[in-house]
């Protein structure tokens, strides 16, 4: 029996995948390959490849195979077999345009969510095996244009965004002084060595969320906390590199990340609200650097604001009442088990709030993380079709009474916005930084 | 297309099994088994005169044996006992129990002589 | 018929034992230097309260979430499983065989009991069979290996049935039976059955993650 063809969309034109795929040759493919099967990969690869039984008890975990009507193709087990089973059947010789389709499947079709490997009754982590994938595609140089540029961006500047040297200083001394309007004491403390905390965030939030820096200057400034932030390069803490499996470069900006804390001599480094960035210095880049656990502490915001809160360091002036829902991200519940503490913070802050259903360890993806977001507009349809189970979950759950959204994540926040705008849920997408900041008792 | 071929074949096996599943046993005398509780097979079938005459076995101690100090003595012969005088139910030492002394007995010979019955359910018939 | 029969219950059981041993451990120890080798991070992430804790969760029937969205499955699966390892254990024949050979002998199954199962056994091969042609999903991830391995599994099951109730040619299905049970036990080392030997260290590993560094449960 035949089993229908999935063509890549055509509708969708790559220029990173189209031009990396022509310059590749069969044998260039079969090498690189087989490198990274034989070679780099190990006993994970082998085993879960060996194990899976096929009996499809993870196509149910996946938002993309929900939200395509069940379409087996988009099952995680059926992203492997259309990737590194033929691979591994084929020895490494498949076409170009195998390798095209491998590339939309493993960078626009998985978010890495790992939601499946919770699903799979062997455990097997299927989000490896599509990072496999693609270390594969980055090394044959066709990884999707958007997302490398942003790793380009990581090796040239040593953040996401382009952002300069001397742009960042500027921004933060810019939020500093529009946040003295409003607390006139307030400081962003800048390369203060001997700190308690330093503060880190993602390249994004200098270049277009400046308001986030200002947010968490306010809260870090009641709170009376002895931070600081780095002048100088290392001082985001994001990571697309990780998500093309450019290892080497993932390696290098987490070096510069830790590096600056140490020669800052803080403490403990505390994050915004972001979870790939969180993956990165908590799971994937301190491994390759090889630390067993990041050399520094690292506390994630929600961790964050619930010790605030819980210290009685910031107290809440009147809590925020409009009826919220709380979207778990995958990198800080499946990766860091802090649903807990995200719903002590919020029932802190806000009046009332109606869970979603699938929730914690158990949400859906928001179908923006993973760097698919990141590989841009091209795919901008293709992730909120392939993603309407959490426009049914959102709609389920504004049906109950929730009008906010909060989404403790900003590729989650991104993701969960397009998915608000294209199937018109009309809810409030935010950060806790965003309600926290406007129902906390702040300092004349 | 390996799909159906395989199911064909694994359909072809199955149908063939179930063909072959059509005669019965004849009747017979069987070994008495009435020692043994809650056995879960049928006694053994053995027709003693049919069997010595076919195997050409003359002395009766070919079977009742009598062992002394683990050695079978040649000219003695046990016929006038109960097997289970001596085969307890379970092992001892090198004394095998009742169930395991009936098996070793008559598989053992039909082992050597490559005659006879050393399946469960060619004695054990329903 | 005798020669077969010695053969295939002589030579041949020493040698799928052999096999099957020697090749599992082959596989198990071949399996930890690679880890050692290019993966040894594995063991510093390995913890035994964790790995314990998913593979226990992962014993309850329908205790996790995905047990529980496929209840025909599970039910199916834990029977399967169930059988299709206590029967051929604990079933009075076999212990026969092995007290005869080597005097080891231990409790067994009344026969009517292991009849059953085995028929449960059989019962849930052909529900396998069926979900592979029918479910989409699972159908896309099929292929001629999976069903070569179901019948691998129960080919054993199906032929003692029938030598036990000795329908046809009994030395037949007896000898076709000892041979499938052979094959079985040689063939779990080899192919995707391996997972006979595996899953309880990808469960401990992914438990391991789950519990002991992302502070999260995984079922």
């Amino acid at each position: 029996m035949v089993e229908p063809e999935n063509k890549p969309d055509e509708t969708i034109r790559d220029e990173g995948i189209e031009a990396g795929a022509a310059r590749l040759t069969e044998d260039k493919i079969a090498e690189t390959i087989n490198r990274v099967l034989n070679v780099e990969a190990g006993a994970r690869l082998r085993m879960y490849v060996d194990t899976c039984a096929h009996c499809g008890l993870c196509s149910e975990a996946c938002h993309y195979y929900l939200s395509h009507d069940n379409d087996p193709h988009f099952s995680p087990a059926g992203k492997v077999k259309q990737t590194l089973w033929e691979m591994i059947r084929k020895k490494g010789r498949v076409s170009p345009d195998f390798m095209k389709r491998a590339a939309e499947i493993a960078h626009t079709q998985c978010n890495l969510c790992k939601r499946c490997s919770m699903y799979c009754p062997f455990g097997i982590d299927i989000a490896y095996l599509m990072a496999t994938v693609r270390r594969i595609i980055h090394l044959l140089g066709m990884t999707p244009l958007y997302i490398q540029a942003t790793a380009h961006s990581h090796a040239a500047t040593m953040n996401q965004m382009w952002v300069k040297e001397d742009e960042w200083p500027d921004t933060l001394q810019w939020q500093e002084e529009e946040a003295r309007s409003e607390i006139p004491k307030l400081r962003i403390p800048l390369e203060k060595e001997g700190a308690d905390i330093m503060y880190s965030v993602i390249g994004p939030e200098p270049k277009f969320q400046a308001q986030l820096l200002y947010q968490a200057a306010v809260i870090l400034n009641t709170a009376g906390l002895n931070w600081t932030m780095p002048a100088t390069p290392g001082w985001d803490n994001s990571d697309m590199a990780m998500f093309t499996g450019d290892n080497e470069i993932m390696g290098r900006i987490k070096r510069a990340h830790f590096e600056t804390a140490i020669r800052l001599k803080v403490k403990k480094i505390v994050m915004g609200e972001c979870g790939h960035a969180f993956r990165s210095v908590y799971d994937t880049g301190n491994r390759w650097l090889s630390w067993r656990m990041p050399p520094i502490p690292i506390v994630h915001a929600i961790e964050f604001y619930y010790d605030m809160l819980k210290e009685g360091r910031i107290k809440i002036a009147r809590k925020y009442s409009e009826p919220v829902t709380l979207h778990d991200p995958c990198n800080v519940v499946r990766g860091r088990g802090l649903h807990e503490k995200a719903r002590y913070v919020i029932n802190a802050i806000c009046d009332n709030l109606i869970e979603m259903h699938p929730n914690r360890e158990h949400n859906y993806c928001c179908c923006a993380g993973g760097g698919v977001i990141n590989c841009g507009p091209p795919y901008k349809l293709a992730r909120m079709k392939g993603n309407r189970i959490k426009a049914d979950q959102l709609f389920a759950t504004k049906a109950k009474g929730a009008k906010t959204l909060v989404a403790p994540c900003h590729n989650c926040h991104s993701g969960l916005e397009d998915i608000n705008h294209y199937y018109g849920l009309e809810m409030n997408v935010k950060f806790i930084s965003d309600i926290l900041y406007e129902v906390m008792e702040k300092p004349e | 297309m390996n799909r159906y071929a395989i199911f064909i074949l694994i359909a072809g096996l199955v149908s063939l099994t179930l063909i072959m599943a059509s005669y019965s046993q004849e009747d017979m005398v069987t070994v008495d088994n009435s020692v043994f509780t809650n056995p879960q097979r049928t006694p053994a079938k053995f027709k003693h005169d049919d069997h010595n005459e076919a195997a050409g076995i003359e002395s009766c101690g070919e079977c009742h044996h009598v062992y002394q100090d683990g050695k079978k003595l040649e000219d003695e012969s046990s016929e006038d006992q109960s097997c289970s005088e001596c085969h307890t139910a379970t092992d001892d030492g090198r004394k095998p129990g009742l169930m395991k002394a009936f098996h070793m007995n008559c598989k053992g010979c039909h082992t050597t002589a490559k005659k006879g019955p050393v399946m469960c359910g060619e004695c054990h018939a329903w | 018929m005798h020669d077969i029969y010695q053969f295939v219950s002589g030579p041949m059981v020493w040698i799928a034992f052999i096999v099957f041993i020697g090749g599992s451990l082959f596989r198990l120890i071949q399996m930890l230097l690679l880890i050692q080798k290019k993966e040894s991070f594995i063991f510093s992430y390995i913890s035994l309260k964790y790995a314990l804790r998913s593979i226990g969760n992962w014993l309850i029937p329908f205790g996790p979430v995905n047990m529980r969205n496929h209840p025909a499955v599970t039910t199916v699966t834990f029977i399967f499983h169930f059988c299709m390892l206590v029967t051929p254990l604990f079933l009075l024949s076999h212990i026969v065989l092995w007290d005869e050979s080597f005097s080891i002998r231990y409790w067994a199954l009344p026969d009517t009991v292991g009849d059953v199962m085995t028929v449960l056994v059989i019962a849930s091969c052909l529900f396998f069979a069926i979900r592979r042609q029918k479910m989409a999903d699972v159908r896309f991830l099929t292929s001629a290996s999976d069903y070569i391995i179901l019948t691998i599994v129960a080919m054993p099951f199906i032929t003692g049935f029938i030598a036990y109730h000795q329908w046809g040619s009994y030395p037949f299905f007896m000898v076709l039976h000892i041979i499938s049970g052979e094959i079985m036990l040689m063939a779990i080392p080899f192919t995707r059955l391996v997972h006979m030997l595996f899953a309880p260290f990808t469960r401990a590993y992914t438990g391991s993650e789950f519990g002991g560094i992302r502070y999260a449960k995984d079922w």
